[in-house]
C-alpha cells in the first residue's frame, strides 16, 4: 500500500510541476524551431525571445510594466501590512473589532467589480495609479493572520514594557514588530501575490497604457498573437520568476502562517 | 519622559488602556470606503439603467424582471452549477487522498509548498504556460498525442477550466484537510490497530469522521469559489466556445464592462450573492444533518 502512495504523490507532483517546467524551457526556444512547428525534435537555447520584449520601448513596453506592476504591489503591499499591523495592535489592546473584520472577510471582493467602479467613479479616482492602490490598502485577511500573531504574545510582556514607560510607539516598534517578523512576512508576500494577480479588475479601472499592469500586458499579447508564444512564454517567465523565487525563500514561514491561520 | 506622560493624559480621556483603540481607524475607514460601502450599495445601482458614461435613470426592480426572463442568465447560472459539479469531487477527493498520502512523509513539507506555489505564481503567466502546452492546435502537447479540441467543444473546454482551477487550488485543500489530520490524536489510530482493526477500518471509522469538519468547510468554501469565480474562464477560453464556458461571473463582467450595462450587472451581483448565500446555507444544514 505504502508505494501505491509514493506514486500518487509523485505522479500528482510532477503533473503540479509540469506547467513550470514548461514556462521554464518554452521561454529559451529558438523562434525558427517554433514556426518550424518540430519543438521537440531538436533542443535548443536563445535569448531571442527576451530580446522582442524590449522591443516596444521601455516605459509601455513588458520590462516597464513588470517595473510598474512590481512598484504598485508593493506599495500596496507595504500599506496592507501597515493598516493590519495597527489595526491587530488595536483589537489586541481591546478594541471590540474582530467581528467587523471576520464580517469583512466574508465579503467577496472579486464580486463588487460593478460598485467598485461606481466608487471610484464618484471620487474621481477612475484612470488614476490610487484606483489600484486605495481599494486594496486594507484587507480583513491580513488583519486577521497578524492578531492571530499579535495573540500568541505573552501579555506579561507588554505589560512589563508599559511599567517601564513604553507608549504604543515603542511597543509597536521595539516590541511586536521584531516578534512579528515572520508573520509580516508571510502575511506580505501573500498579499503581494493576491494583489499581483488581480486580472480583470485592473482592466476595468485604469485604461491608459501607462498604467497597464504586467498581467494586462501579458493577457493582452496573447489575444493578439496567440500562436507566437515565444515571446509570450519569455514574458510568462520573466513575470513569474520574481514571486516564485519570493516564495521559495520564505515557503517555510508562509505555509507556517497560512496553517495558523487555518486553525482560528 | 514625556513618552510616559502622554498615554496617561489620554487614559484619563478614554479610560484604561483604550487609546490604542484608534490605530485600528485607517483599516476600519479605507474597508468601509472600499468594501462595505460598495457592498450595500451595489443594491441602489441595481435599480439604474446606467452604463458608466450616461447619466444613471432609476427603473426600480426593472433589471430584475429583465434577468428572470434572460435566456443568457438561465444558461450561465447552468453553466456554472455544472462547473462547480465538475470540479468539486475530485477537488474533495484530491485535497483528502494527498494529504493522507503526505502525512509523515520525508517529502512532506516540499511536496506541500510545490501544491501551493500554482496559487501564488502570476496568473497571466500561468494561463500562458497552460495555453501553449494544452491548446490543440499549436500546443507543445499535441506535437507528442492529440489534445482533445476544447477549443470547439464545450466539454473539454470545461474539463481544461476545471483543471486550470485545480491546479490552482489544491494545494490550499490539501493544507486544510492536512491541518485537521494532525490535530487527530495518534492514540485513537494505535488504539483502534491494538483492538484489531486494519488500516481500511481505521480510515473508515476513525479518521473520516474526525476529518468531517474539514471536508464541510471544503464542501461550503468551494461552493462558493466555484459559483463566483470567472477568472480562469476570462484568461482560458473568454466564455467560448460558443459561450458554452460563460459562467456567472464571467457574464457579470460582459454585461457590465464589454457591453456597458452596469446597471444590470449589478443587478446580477446581487443575484450572485443571493444565489451562493442559498448554497452555502443549505449546504451548511444539509451536511450538519448527516451527521
Amino acid at each position: 500500500m505504502r508505494w501505491l502512495g509514493h506514486i500518487f504523490v509523485f505522479v500528482v507532483a510532477l503533473l503540479v510541476g509540469l506547467p513550470f517546467l514548461w514556462m521554464a524551457y518554452a521561454a529559451f526556444i529558438p523562434p525558427d524551431l517554433i514556426f518550424s512547428g518540430n519543438i521537440f525534435g531538436k533542443f535548443g537555447l536563445s535569448l531571442a525571445n527576451f530580446a522582442v520584449l524590449a522591443k516596444d520601448g521601455f516605459w509601455e513596453g513588458f520590462w516597464g510594466r513588470l517595473v510598474f506592476s512590481f512598484l504598485v504591489t508593493g506599495f500596496t503591499t507595504l500599506l496592507q501590512l501597515s493598516t493590519g499591523f495597527l489595526a491587530a495592535y488595536s483589537i489586541r489592546e481591546g478594541a471590540k473589532l474582530l467581528p467587523f473584520f471576520l464580517v469583512m472577510l466574508a465579503i467577496p471582493v472579486e464580486l463588487l467589480l460593478v460598485p467598485l467602479y461606481g466608487v471610484l467613479q464618484g471620487l474621481h479616482l477612475l484612470d488614476t495609479v490610487w484606483a489600484l492602490i486605495l481599494p486594496f490598502a486594507a484587507s480583513p485577511y491580513i488583519v486577521y493572520l497578524l492578531y492571530q500573531g499579535m495573540r500568541g504574545v505573552p501579555e506579561e510582556l507588554l505589560e512589563a514594557a508599559r511599567l517601564d514607560g513604553a507608549g504604543h510607539r515603542v511597543l509597536l516598534t521595539q516590541i511586536l514588530f521584531p516578534l512579528l517578523r515572520s508573520q509580516l512576512i508571510a502575511a506580505g508576500v501573500l498579499a503581494f501575490a493576491a494583489h499581483w494577480n488581480l486580472v480583470l479588475y485592473p482592466r476595468i479601472v485604469t485604461g491608459e497604457a501607462n498604467l497597464k499592469t504586467v498581467q494586462t500586458w501579458i493577457t493582452d499579447l496573447q489575444r493578439q498573437n496567440p500562436a507566437d508564444w515565444g515571446p509570450l512564454s519569455a514574458a510568462a517567465l520573466a513575470a513569474t520568476l520574481p514571486l516564485v523565487i519570493l516564495y521559495l525563500v520564505y515557503e517555510r514561514r508562509i505555509v507556517e502562517t497560512f496553517e495558523e491561520g487555518l486553525k482560528g | 519622559m514625556q513618552r510616559s506622560v502622554q498615554p496617561s493624559k489620554t487614559r484619563a480621556w478614554f479610560g484604561p488602556r483604550s487609546s490604542g483603540q484608534w490605530f485600528a481607524l485607517p483599516a476600519v475607514l479605507l474597508l468601509g470606503v472600499f468594501l462595505l460601502y460598495p457592498f450595500l450599495d451595489v443594491l441602489r445601482f441595481s435599480t439604474w439603467d446606467w452604463s458608466g458614461l450616461s447619466a444613471p435613470k432609476p427603473i426600480g426592480l426593472d433589471n430584475y424582471r429583465q434577468i428572470l426572463q434572460d435566456p443568457d442568465f438561465w444558461k450561465s447560472l447552468s453553466t456554472t452549477l455544472i462547473f462547480a459539479l465538475m470540479s468539486l469531487p475530485p477537488f474533495i477527493l484530491l485535497s483528502v487522498l494527498l494529504a493522507l498520502a503526505l502525512e509523515e512523509q520525508p517529502y512532506e513539507r516540499q511536496i506541500k509548498a510545490l501544491l501551493f506555489l500554482p496559487g501564488l505564481v502570476t496568473l497571466g503567466g500561468a494561463a500562458v504556460a497552460w495555453y501553449t502546452l494544452f491548446s490543440p492546435e499549436y500546443g507543445a502537447l499535441a506535437a507528442i498525442v492529440a489534445v482533445p479540441r476544447w477549443d470547439q467543444n464545450v466539454f473539454w473546454a470545461l474539463v481544461l477550466v476545471v483543471l486550470f482551477t485545480l491546479w490552482r487550488n489544491i494545494g490550499y485543500g490539501v493544507l486544510v484537510v492536512s491541518a485537521r489530520l494532525k490535530a487527530i490524536p495518534k492514540a485513537l489510530q494505535e488504539a483502534a490497530a491494538v483492538d484489531g482493526a486494519n488500516p481500511a477500518q481505521v480510515f473508515r471509522y476513525i479518521t473520516l469522521p474526525l476529518l468531517r469538519p474539514a471536508i464541510t468547510f471544503l464542501i461550503v468554501i468551494g461552493t462558493v469559489l466555484s459559483i463566483q469565480s470567472y477568472t480562469a474562464v476570462f484568461l482560458l477560453t473568454r466564455g467560448g466556445p460558443f459561450g458554452g464556458t460563460e459562467v456567472l461571473g464571467y457574464y457579470l463582467y460582459k454585461t457590465g464592462f464589454e457591453i456597458g450595462r452596469l446597471g444590470y450587472a449589478a443587478a446580477l451581483t446581487v443575484v450572485i450573492l443571493i444565489t451562493t448565500l442559498l448554497f452555502a446555507l443549505a449546504q451548511a444544514r444539509l451536511l450538519r444533518e448527516q451527521r
